[in-house]
């Protein structure tokens, strides 16, 4: 991995870093030709920045997707450019280079700058690209972000949590009599289907009650399922979103172990692991089964006649799309014809919903790296939750779930949050008498 | 009683000089994309989507009109102006150089019906790019849309298209003030009231050429400068389009509808 790393880093950037003293010279090797392209593709409009969420919290230019691209190539110019080579370079500074560093990591990943841009800039890439370099060269990700990224190369997950606890809340579950029995460990006992739990699902206590919802509708429809218990491993998707390299060894050695399980598909609470699972994997290597979010695995449960939701749920909901579900992977419908399969439940929407829905801001290392604007953010995100006059606000992510009680808090609003799978065991659980 | 502008050697110097700028400026952005490593494509490219991207989202910018009927009037103006205009200046130029003067389509483009089409077609595309201009000056500089953040590749490239369609009717009025008024100069729709303005006026009446050569010297500067100015967007935006229309990944709504 090593010699990788310094086969990116070629020649003649670190000569030009000699020249520089201590200026980093930021490699453009990680990205593609179109990715370089795509800087002048922009066309300075600034749709991104009306519906950019951390823009709407920061008003600063510089962390726009319009004034990132700038910015970024006006970096690159100076360092590897024609003119830098025939006329000599122009100067970037350290300043220069740390504050773009700051700028590119305020921002959440959540794709809403590509769905407006008319140009369709593919700019979560592009930022995750550059983040990419930006790594290589040594400035980034934020001294904040490190420690998620420390984690999972450490303990194969973002939360600093020893890899034996990971089935804790299979365990805790059962003690508690919520689940009869922990989910078999795939890896000794063959099953059709692997029910990925992921790393907020499994360590964060507060969410915990995903998997154990998820485990309890899986054997009320009788799904031939196993997990993969301590040897589950963190998706990467805090790696590949804030740029770290290792990223592709955590990939390649999933999809051997998923590959090896000779399951026929993958089910995720998570929609940040279903998008890197499903979308990212692949340019890594290819997957031998399907990979479905939990919302659309519980419709084929329901349409196949293996679950009933006979129990009527009296409550106003609204919908919120885990950015990672929906504009990462096209995931729209699904989750609120769930939501209408449940008797009782009354569905109403958000003003911005699908693709406009505003992000909740924990992704892409925003969370860690600028807690207070992720606090804003979910704030806004809940006053548009509140404005629908609904009581419940619902997600199908327990990494939105996290983001989104931020606010809840923050305006100690009466919302309650909920996970989608709450609901479904709300209608197919028998009534205690 | 019509005078077109002829081209000289020195035009064709200058012509020469503006495309090796362009082309190096073309060059600049290519020795810079070339140093991308990682791949562009992650699947095979596909003509369907990329035809119907290209109708779209380039000739139309549907896209444009979801998000604001002001700006898609705007960009349509300037986009459709411009290539109208172009498409005026190539038609000339190809006439000029490369079709006998005494055929049949000589004569009726330059002494037949068709120099009346080509006045309407000149100054409808001019006006409308104007009209585009106008637009996008006042919502940047009067207005002050507060998405926009103006640098000075903006107002520069504003600058030039104004001059340009500006001095394109002076000239075209400068051309039809220099004889008196006849009612097939109400082709020209806009540069025929202008002479009206200008006859009486002997000191706003220039040599007709200079006033052409004023056009054509901002003209061919705005051409060479385009690949060092935000106008480059022109180039590379459409093929951006036309490569995530292809490349576009087909999600997965598998339980969707």
């Amino acid at each position: 991995m090593e010699d990788n790393l310094n086969q990116v880093n070629d020649p003649t950037p670190q000569e030009i870093q000699k020249d520089d003293k201590a200026v980093p010279v930021i490699s453009v090797d990680n990205l593609s030709m179109r990715q370089l392209m795509e800087l002048d593709a922009c066309t300075r409009c600034g749709e991104c920045s009306r519906w950019c969420p951390a823009y709407e919290q920061d008003k600063k230019e510089g962390i726009t997707p319009r004034g990132r691209a700038q910015a970024f190539k006006d970096i690159v110019k100076a360092q590897h450019g024609l003119w830098a080579k025939l006329l000599g370079r122009p100067r970037v500074t350290k300043e220069q280079i740390e504050q773009f560093v700051s700028e590119l990591y305020e921002c959440s990943t959540c794709r809403q700058c590509y769905e407006v841009c008319p140009v369709k800039i593919d700019t979560v890439e592009l930022w995750e690209r550059i983040r990419r370099s930006i790594v290589d060269a040594g400035c980034g990700p934020l001294e904040q972000q490190k420690l998620l990224i420390q984690s999972v190369k450490s303990y194969d997950n973002p939360w600093a949590q020893p890899r034996s606890s990971r089935t804790r809340w299979a365990k805790g579950a059962k003690r508690q009599k919520k689940i009869a029995e922990e989910p078999k460990d795939i890896t000794r006992q063959k099953a059709e289907v692997l029910y990925f739990v992921g790393c907020t699902g499994s360590y964060d206590v507060n969410v915990e009650p995903v998997a154990i919802n998820t485990v309890k509708i899986f054997d009320a429809a009788g799904v031939d399922f196993g997990i993969l218990g301590v040897k589950e491993k963190c998706c990467g998707s805090v790696l590949l979103r804030m740029g770290d390299r290792e990223y592709e060894r955590i990939a390649q050695e999933n999809i051997v172990q998923f590959n090896d399980l000779g399951i026929k598909t993958m089910v995720t609470s998570c929609a940040g692991c279903f998008k890197t699972i499903k979308e990212d994997y692949p340019k890594t290597g290819k997957l031998n089964f399907k990979v479905l979010h939990t919302v659309e695995f519980i419709i084929e449960l329901i349409q196949a006649g293996k679950l009933n939701l006979k129990n009527e749920v009296k409550l106003k909901v609204t919908y919120h799309d885990p950015c990672h579900l929906g504009r990462h992977s096209g995931v729209y419908d699904a989750p609120r014809k769930l939501l209408t399969m449940i008797p009782g439940i009354e569905l109403v929407e958000m003003e911005r919903n699908r693709e406009n829905s505003r992000c909740c801001g924990a992704g892409g290392g925003l969370k860690s790296g600028y807690p207070d604007i992720q606090n804003k953010i979910s704030q806004t995100r809940i006053k548009e939750a509140e404005a629908t006059g609904a009581t419940e606000l619902v997600s199908a992510c327990p990494f939105c779930y996290q983001g989104l009680q931020v606010g809840i808090q923050a305006l100690e609003s009466k919302l309650t949050m909920r996970d989608i799978t709450d609901l479904v065991c709300m209608a197919i659980e028998d009534k205690k008498s | 009683m019509y005078m077109y502008f002829e081209a000289t050697a020195l035009l064709y110097a200058l012509t020469v000089v503006t495309l090796v700028i362009f082309f190096i400026g073309v060059y600049s952005h290519i020795y810079l994309w070339r140093k991308g490593k990682a791949s562009s494509l992650h699947h095979k490219l596909l003509s369907g989507p990329i035809i119907q991207a290209f109708i779209l989202d380039v000739l139309l910018q549907v896209q444009l009109l979801k998000q604001s009927l002001v700006r898609w009037v705007m960009h349509f103006c300037i986009f459709w102006g411009f290539l109208g205009l172009l498409a005026h200046t190539t038609l000339l130029a190809i006439m000029s150089h490369f079709v006998p003067r005494d055929s049949s389509l000589a004569q009726f483009i330059f002494l037949g019906s068709g120099k009346y089409f080509l006045d309407v077609w000149g100054d409808l595309w001019g006006l409308t790019l104007l009209m585009g201009i106008v637009i996008a000056v006042l919502r940047r500089y009067v207005v002050k849309a507060e998405q926009l953040d103006t640098i000075l590749s903006d107002t520069t490239a504003l600058l030039f298209l104004f001059l340009i369609v500006l001095t394109g009717f002076f000239s075209e009025a400068q051309r039809l003030a220099s004889f008196p008024y006849e009612p097939s100069m109400g082709y020209s729709f806009v540069g025929n009231p202008l002479a009206s303005l200008l006859r009486p006026i002997p000191a706003l009446l220039f040599d007709y050429l200079t006033v052409v050569w004023v056009h054509t010297l901002i003209s061919l500067i705005f051409i060479g400068y385009i690949p060092f100015s935000k106008m480059w967007h022109v180039f590379v935006s459409p093929v951006e389009i036309a490569l995530d229309a292809s490349e576009k990944i087909k999600f997965g709504e598998t339980y969707g509808g």
